[in-house]
């Protein structure tokens, strides 16, 4: 099958370089998957699962959070917030941050900002567990 | 008399050696440390320079483009984000980002502020201004993380009319021993659309949703990304700043060392001669 460049950056480093035959990501309004040769592609990452199928066929399952994936010149370019590969996500630390996340939201009630963010800290939380199981 | 002032003398110069060590470990703390705050900057590039590269392509691109983050609003409030240090002893790193702060507070419009750093809070408490939060008062622990909740905090506060001007105020790094006060603004987003660039052929990209929706989506990442470049600078600056001083303190402390040491000796001489003149004259007798 043929293969494509894909590059995988986040805030804390590079995360990935290689060839790839497909990329799965979650982005704002659903799941896309990228082959070699689509055509010049550019949107922005929403919140879940993404899974990497190498150049050897071995297929590597991550939670990816926020951030753009593009795709030009078939060069793919995914810019992640947050890039864990599944084996390197703590679970025990998302079950914690799902616990303090949902303590927070019963706690919030009206402040609509503090419900805010500790809605986004489970999203999150929720994200991790689900890629890890 | 003179035994005793020997004493203070000699007391004198342990305190200030004491001191002198504390002086000389600050100094390597802050060098070694300072080492680390680049290269965090270093990795983080890659990722803001793709977003910045994206937003100024889907400008380009995009014919009769709008945003709400770009639309400029008549200012009635105004939002500063300060990064300011968490402990003392770093030269004049600290009051030089109150100065530059004081020199932005006299316009008439209101402000609301969200302090960065333990000094920059109490500092804002002390001079009674709105405070949007203080979650983020330790400067030296503030991650890539912290910088996305200050963002989204600003982006969502933005567009829904709490304020209508957002600047970041920070130090910075302009070499080991200069740095320099400087105060950016995030928000409303400057056009980066330069007119030259028209002529080159542009590949046809297709933006899904569509170019508004991924643009807006992006902006808060790259906002964060700002925040967190200004953060990284300002905890660098105020480490030269602190290395700088600790150098100087270090130096004083040596020179101090040695007018004491000098005047120890010349009380220990006159101790000497005094009692052997008090010998001579009792074996005159």
């Amino acid at each position: 099958m043929s293969t494509f460049h894909l590059r995988i950056s986040t805030p804390d480093g590079l995360e990935f370089e290689g060839e790839v035959e497909r990329v799965r990501v979650r982005m704002i309004d659903g799941d896309v998957c990228l082959m070699a040769n689509h055509e010049d592609y550019v949107s922005a990452v929403g919140a879940g699962e993404a899974s990497v199928v190498t150049a050897d066929g071995k297929v590597r399952n991550a939670a990816c959070i926020g951030g753009m994936l593009a795709m030009i010149h078939n060069e793919a370019n995914l810019i992640a917030t947050t890039f864990e590969w599944a084996d390197e996500i703590d679970i025990e630390r998302a079950q914690r941050a799902k616990q303090v996340a949902e303590a927070r939201i019963a706690a919030a009630k009206s402040d609509k900002q503090e419900l805010m963010l500790a809605q986004a800290k489970l999203q999150r939380a929720l994200v991790r567990i689900n890629v890890k199981h | 008399m003179a035994g005793a002032s020997m004493k203070d003398i000699k007391l004198r110069i342990k305190s200030v050696e004491s001191t002198m060590q504390i002086t000389k470990a600050m100094e390597l703390v802050a060098s070694s440390k300072l080492r680390r705050a680049k290269e965090r900057q270093e990795r983080s590039r890659p990722y803001f320079e793709g977003l910045k590269k994206t937003l100024v392509d889907i400008e380009s691109a995009t014919t009769d483009f709008s945003s709400p983050y770009q639309k400029k609003r008549e200012v009635r409030k105004q939002c500063l984000i300060v990064i300011a240090g968490d402990r003392g002893l770093a030269g004049g790193y600290n009051s030089n980002v109150f100065k530059a702060v004081t020199g932005l507070l006299r316009q008439d419009t209101p402000v609301c502020v969200i302090p960065v750093g333990k000094r920059a809070v109490d500092f804002f408490t002390r001079k009674g201004i709105e405070i949007l939060t203080t979650e983020f008062a330790e400067a030296a622990s503030i991650s890539i993380a912290d910088c996305f909740t200050i963002s989204n905090l600003i982006t969502k506060g933005y567009l829904a009319g709490q304020f209508d001007e957002v600047s970041i105020v920070f130090t910075r790094f302009v070499s080991m021993l200069t740095q320099t006060p400087a105060c950016e603004k995030l928000l409303p987003l400057e056009a980066q659309k330069t007119e030259s660039e028209d002529d080159t052929v542009r590949p046809l990209v297709l933006y899904e949703p569509s170019p508004e929706v991924v643009y807006d989506a992006i902006v808060p990442n790259y906002i964060s990304g700002m925040i967190y470049g200004a953060m990284c600078e300002s905890v660098a600056s105020e480490l030269g700043a602190r290395r700088t001083a600790m150098d100087a303190a270090s130096k004083n402390a040596a020179e101090m060392i040695d007018d004491l040491s000098l005047r120890y000796n010349r009380a220990r001489q006159g101790a000497i001669t005094q009692e052997i003149t008090e010998i001579v004259a009792g074996a005159e007798h």
